[in-house]
C-alpha cells in the first residue's frame, strides 16, 4: 500500500540486533529508536508544547477514543486536525482506541462488526468500527494512524487469542479500505498472537501480505511474565521485514526500552513517564526517587546531576519534596524531567548504536540502575544474551 | 546607604494621589537565574537572565506565589511574564523542621526558588485571600503552613531573614485575624506590632533585639519558682545567674522592611498606628485589606485613613485590593503595590480575562459600546468550537499567534488537563501586567483619572465569587469520581497496552482539595433534586 513516510536505517550494531535510524514522517524526521510521550487527551501533563519541543521530542501520542469522544470528530474537522488543535507542530501518533476495549472492557462489548462503548462521560453507546476508527484518525490527522485491533489481555489464553488475531487480520483489511489519506498518513498494522509463537507467525505472515508502511507489536505489556514478553518480542522482529519501522506498543521502562532494542525495536510509547511524575517520582539513571520521601527534605542537589532540562538547572530536591503532589508545578516540574530523562536515554542508545558501542553504553546503562550483578533481572539478562550480550561476564 | 530606592517619577496633578515611581534595589548584584533550555543545532543552550538591575516600576505588582512558585507556571513560562517582583509567603515555604534544619540550606531564598531575578519581598501570611488562625500572643503569632497551624516567634523570624536574605521584609505584626475584633484587641495588636517591630529594627543594626525579652523570661521563670513553693525548689545558688549573654546578632543591612500598619476597624487605632509605624526607620508601609469586613467603600476609607498618615515619599503595598476597580481606587488614594492573586482567582475559577485600561489599541473595538464583559469562563460550553484566541490581539504566551484557541482550553477543562490552568494564567497574568502598564503610562500622562471613569463605566464591578463550581465543572468532576479506577487505567493508557506500574503509586487522584468537597457537597444537593 501507499506509504507517506521514509525509512533510513543510518547503522546497524555490529552485536545486537539494534539499529538506529531516521523516520521521515510528513511533520519533520524522527529519530529512532524513539521514545514517544503519551499526551491521551492532546496535552502533555501540563507541558506546553514549546516546552515538549525543547525536550527534543519529535513525535508524541494522542489517543483516537478519547479524541472521538472530547473534543468529537465535527470539531476536529472543523479546526483542520489534532496538530492545529493542540497547536503542535511535530509528528503525532494515534493509537486506534483498540486497547480501551481491554481496559474499559465493563463498557465495551466486541463484535465483529466492532466495539461497542458506553461513553464514560454521558452513558450514551458508541460504536468504534474500523472504519470508523479510520475516518476519526483521518480527521485528526496523526502522521502514523494504527489499525484497529482487537485487542485480548495478555493473560488470556486459549481459542479467544487465537479469534482476536484472525479478527485483527480482518480488521486490518477493512482499516486499509476505509483509510482515506494513505498520502499523507501512514497506517501502522498490529501484530497480535498473544504469548504464543504459532500464532505470531501466522500473524506476521499475513499481516506483512498487506505491506503497511510500518508494523506493530500489540498484545504485550499487559502484565505478562517478562521472560515470555521479550521471547515473542524477538520471534517478531526476527520475521518482520529490515526495511520497515517495528514498534512495540506500551513499552516504556528504561531497562525494557534498552532490551527492546537491543532486540531490534525502534518505536515505543509508555505513558509511564508522565504518570509516575504525578505521584512524584523522578526518574534517573541510578533509579527512580521518589521525591516524596522525607528524606529529601535537605538534600540540595537536582534531581540527576548533569540534566538539561529546566528543573534540573533551576530546582533542588529538597524544593520539589515541597511541592510534589501538593503543587501543580510540582507535577509539571517532573513530568519534564522525565520527559527529557527519557528522551535523553533514546538519544544515548542511539548515538551508541551509531557509533558501535551498543554493548558496552547496556553494560554501563545496567551497572547504574541496578549496581549489583544479583540485581539484573534475569529475563533482561536472557534477552541480552540472546543478541549476544553477557551482562554476567566481567566487562572488558 | 538604604536598601532600596523609591522615586517617585511623577504625582498626578489630577485630583487623585496616583503616582508613577520605581522601587530599586540599591546593593550591586549580578545574580543569574536559568530562564529556559532550548534545543539548538549544537545541542542544548540555557539562557540564562541576568539581573544587573532588579526593578518594580509603580504602580505595580509582586507575582504572588503558592510555595515559593507562581501557581501553574514553571520557571521559563514565568519569565515570559514582566513583572519586576514576587512575594513569598513564609507559611508557604517554611518548613516543620525549620528554622533547625537552615544549617544545612546552602543559600538564600531567592537561589533557593529560582527568583534571583525579582525583588523578592517576605512576608508571613498568605497574601491573597483571608484565613482565620488562632490566637497570637506576646511572644509569638499564628500561622497555617501545610503541616497545620504552627506558632511563629520573633527568633525564629530574625532566623529566616538572615537566611532567607529577601530583598525586602515585611515587618513581624499582630495581625488580627478577626472580622469584628473588639477595642482593645485590636489596640493590642497595634501595640505588640510597634514593639515588635522596634526590636526588629534593632537586629538589623546588628544590636540584640531580643534581649528584653530573655530578661522578662527569666523574671517569669523565677517568679514562678517562688510561687510553686521554697519546698519543692532546692536552693541553688545559680538564682543570680544573669540573662544569657547573647552573641553580637549578625546585622541585615541590605533588607529593606516594610512595616505593616494596623488598626482594623477602628479609626483611632488606624490612625495611631500609622503614625507611630511612619516615626521608624522604615523603607515601606504594607496595609493588609484581607482582614477588613464590611463594603468595598468602607475599606477603602480604612485604606485612606492608614495612607494619610503615612509619609507620600515611602512606596505602600496593599493586600486584598485585587480586582482592577478596586486597584484603580487604591492607586487613586496613593497605593504602588499589589500582588497578584487576581488572575489566579480568575485561573482558579477557568476564567480569562479581557478588560483593558485606557483606549483601545485596535480601532474597530471602539466603533460599538459593545457591553464585553470582564472576563469569559472558558467552561462555558459556548466556546467549545471557537477556534479563536481568549482575547484578539493578546500578545500572550496562550493568545499570540492564535497559538491556543478558546475550544482548546475548553476541552482541556472538560478533560481534566493541566495544561488549561498553565493556559489560563499566563493569559491572566500577561493582561494583569498589561493593565499595570496602562495605568503607569496614563498617570504619564496625566490621563488616569479620567480613563479611570472611563474604565469603570465600561468595565462595571466584579461580581461576587458565589463559591458555585460551574455546572459543567461539576458534570466533569461528578463523572471523573464515577468512574475513578476506570478512567485511571484508560487515560493512562493511551497506547494501546497497558501501563507499568510505578512503586508505591496510589490509585487515588493526586489533588484532593477543598474545592472537591465543596464539589461534592453541591453534588448531593444536586441528586436530591428531582431529575427533569
Amino acid at each position: 500500500m501507499k506509504s507517506a513516510l521514509k525509512w533510513d536505517i543510518v547503522a546497524k550494531c555490529s552485536t545486537t540486533k539494534a539499529r538506529a535510524a531516521v523516520l521521515t514522517l510528513p511533520h519533520g524526521p524522527v529519530n529512532a529508536p524513539v521514545f514517544m510521550p503519551v499526551g491521551t487527551q492532546g496535552t502533555l501533563k501540563g507541558i506546553t508544547p514549546d516546552q515538549l519541543e525543547s525536550t527534543g521530542c519529535q513525535i508524541m501520542l494522542n489517543n483516537t477514543y478519547h479524541l472521538g469522544l472530547r473534543p468529537g470528530q465535527e470539531l476536529l474537522d472543523a479546526c483542520g486536525g489534532a496538530h492545529k488543535f493542540q497547536s503542535w507542530n511535530r509528528n503525532l501518533l494515534t493509537d486506534s482506541g483498540g486497547f480501551q476495549m481491554v481496559s474499559l472492557l465493563k463498557l465495551a462489548e466486541i463484535t465483529e462488526e466492532g466495539v461497542q462503548f458506553e461513553s464514560p462521560h454521558d452513558g450514551s453507546l458508541m460504536l468504534l468500527t474500523p472504519e470508523h476508527s479510520m475516518s476519526l484518525q483521518n480527521s485528526i490527522g496523526a502522521d502514523i494512524m494504527m489499525q484497529l485491533d482487537d485487542v485480548v489481555s495478555s493473560l488470556t489464553s486459549g481459542p479467544r487469542v487465537e479469534e482476536a488475531m484472525w479478527r485483527s487480520i480482518r480488521w486490518l483489511d477493512r482499516c486499509i479500505k476505509a483509510h482515506k489519506k494513505p498520502d499523507t498518513q501512514n497506517l501502522f498494522a498490529i501484530i497480535q498472537g498473544g504469548l504464543d509463537p504459532e500464532l505470531r507467525k501466522q500473524c506476521i505472515e499475513e499481516m506483512v501480505k498487506r505491506d503497511t508502511p510500518g508494523i506493530a507489536i500489540g498484545g504485550l505489556s499487559g502484565g505478562e511474565e517478562k521472560d515470555k514478553f521479550w521471547r515473542v518480542v524477538t520471534l517478531c522482529t526476527d520475521l518482520l521485514p529490515p526495511g520497515k519501522p517495528i514498534y512495540c506498543m506500551g513499552v516504556g521502562y528504561a531497562e525494557d526500552l534498552v532490551v527492546c532494542v537491543a532486540l531490534g525495536v525502534d518505536m515505543f510509547d509508555c505513558v509511564f513517564p508522565t504518570r509516575t511524575a504525578r505521584f512524584g517520582n523522578a526518574l534517573t539513571a541510578n533509579g527512580t526517587l521518589s521525591l516524596r520521601q522525607h528524606k529529601f527534605k535537605d538534600d540540595y542537589r537536582p534531581i540527576e546531576e548533569g540534566c538539561d532540562c529546566v528543573t534540573c538547572k533551576t530546582y533542588t530536591r529538597a524544593y520539589l519534596y515541597t511541592v510534589v503532589t501538593r503543587e501543580t508545578i510540582g507535577c509539571h516540574l517532573i513530568s519534564l524531567h522525565n520527559t527529557a530523562y527519557q528522551l535523553r536515554l533514546m538519544r544515548q542508545v542511539r548515538d551508541s548504536v551509531i557509533e558501535d558501542r551498543f554493548p558496552e553504553f547496556v553494560r554501563k546503562f545496567f551497572k547504574d540502575l541496578f549496581v549489583e550483578k544479583s540485581a539484573y533481572p534475569e529475563w533482561a539478562v536472557n534477552a541480552l544474551r540472546s543478541v549476544n550480550i553477557d551482562l554476567m561476564e566481567d566487562s572488558p | 546607604m538604604p536598601p532600596l530606592n523609591f522615586s517617585i517619577i511623577r504625582q498626578s496633578t489630577q485630583l487623585s494621589s496616583a503616582r508613577r515611581g520605581t522601587l530599586a534595589i540599591t546593593h550591586a548584584v549580578s545574580e543569574t537565574a536559568v530562564v529556559a533550555n532550548t534545543q539548538t543545532k549544537s545541542g542544548f543552550e540555557s539562557t540564562v537572565r541576568e539581573s544587573k538591575k532588579r526593578v518594580i516600576e509603580t504602580p505595580g505588582c509582586l507575582m504572588y506565589t503558592a510555595k515559593g512558585s507562581v501557581p501553574h507556571l514553571t520557571p521559563d513560562t514565568m519569565r515570559l511574564q514582566s513583572f519586576g517582583g514576587a512575594s513569598v509567603s513564609i507559611e508557604h515555604v517554611l518548613q516543620d523542621y525549620q528554622p533547625a534544619g537552615f544549617e544545612k540550606f546552602p543559600f538564600n531564598l531567592a537561589t533557593y526558588l529560582n527568583l534571583q531575578d525579582f525583588i523578592l519581598l517576605c512576608d508571613i501570611r498568605d497574601t491573597s485571600k483571608f484565613v482565620k488562625v488562632p490566637f497570637n500572643s506576646d511572644r509569638y503569632v499564628s500561622m497555617v503552613t501545610h503541616q497545620g497551624v504552627r506558632q511563629l516567634t520573633l527568633e525564629d523570624y530574625l532566623k529566616c531573614v538572615r537566611t532567607y536574605e529577601p530583598d525586602v521584609l515585611a515587618s513581624f505584626s499582630d495581625f488580627v485575624s478577626d472580622l469584628e475584633p473588639g477595642q482593645k484587641r485590636v489596640r493590642k495588636s497595634v501595640d505588640r506590632s510597634l514593639k515588635w517591630l522596634d526590636q526588629l529594627l534593632m537586629e538589623r543594626q546588628g544590636l540584640d533585639g531580643l534581649a528584653q525579652d530573655r530578661e522578662a523570661d527569666m523574671k517569669k521563670k523565677e517568679n514562678q519558682k517562688k510561687n510553686s513553693g521554697e519546698a519543692s525548689s532546692a536552693k541553688e545558688p545559680k538564682e543570680t545567674t544573669p540573662a544569657p549573654a547573647a552573641v553580637t546578632p549578625k546585622p541585615w543591612k541590605d533588607v529593606g522592611v516594610f512595616a505593616h500598619v494596623l488598626g482594623s476597624h477602628i479609626e483611632d487605632e488606624r490612625i495611631r498606628s500609622a503614625t507611630e509605624t511612619a516615626k521608624r526607620d522604615v523603607e515601606g508601609f504594607i496595609i493588609d485589606a484581607t482582614s477588613l469586613a464590611g463594603s468595598k467603600d468602607d475599606v477603602q476609607k480604612l485604606i485612606k485613613t492608614s495612607l494619610d498618615n503615612l509619609p507620600s515619599n515611602k512606596p505602600k503595598v496593599v493586600y486584598g485590593m485585587q480586582a482592577p476597580e478596586d486597584v484603580l481606587k487604591s492607586i487613586a488614594l496613593g497605593v504602588d503595590l499589589f500582588d497578584t492573586s487576581y488572575p489566579f482567582v480568575l485561573t482558579e475559577d477557568g476564567k480569562a480575562s479581557l478588560f483593558s485600561f485606557g483606549p483601545e489599541d485596535s480601532a474597530d473595538a471602539k466603533d460599538e459600546r459593545i457591553v464585553e464583559p470582564r472576563w469569559i469562563n472558558l467552561w462555558d460550553e459556548e466556546h467549545a468550537d471557537k477556534f479563536v484566541p481568549l482575547m484578539t490581539g493578546c500578545e500572550c504566551y496562550s493568545c499570540k499567534g492564535g497559538k491556543h484557541t478558546r475550544a482548546y482550553i475548553n476541552h482541556l477543562l472538560k478533560t481534566h488537563e493541566m495544561l488549561a490552568t498553565v493556559l489560563l494564567m499566563s493569559h491572566n497574568m500577561y493582561q494583569y501586567s498589561r493593565f499595570f502598564e496602562n495605568v503607569r503610562k496614563s498617570i504619564e500622562q496625566d490621563t488616569f483619572d479620567q480613563y479611570s471613569q472611563d474604565f469603570m463605566a465600561r468595565w462595571g464591578t466584579e461580581p461576587e465569587r458565589t463559591g458555585e463550581i460551574h455546572p459543567v465543572a461539576a458534570m466533569v468532576e461528578a463523572s471523573l469520581h464515577k468512574r475513578n479506577r476506570l478512567d485511571d487505567d484508560a487515560s493512562s493508557i493511551a497506547s494501546g497496552q497497558q501501563a507499568p506500574k510505578g512503586k508505591g503509586e496510589k490509585k487515588e487522584r493526586v489533588f484532593v482539595n477543598k474545592k472537591e468537597k465543596r464539589l461534592k457537597k453541591q453534588q448531593e444537593k444536586l441528586e436530591k433534586q428531582p431529575s427533569q
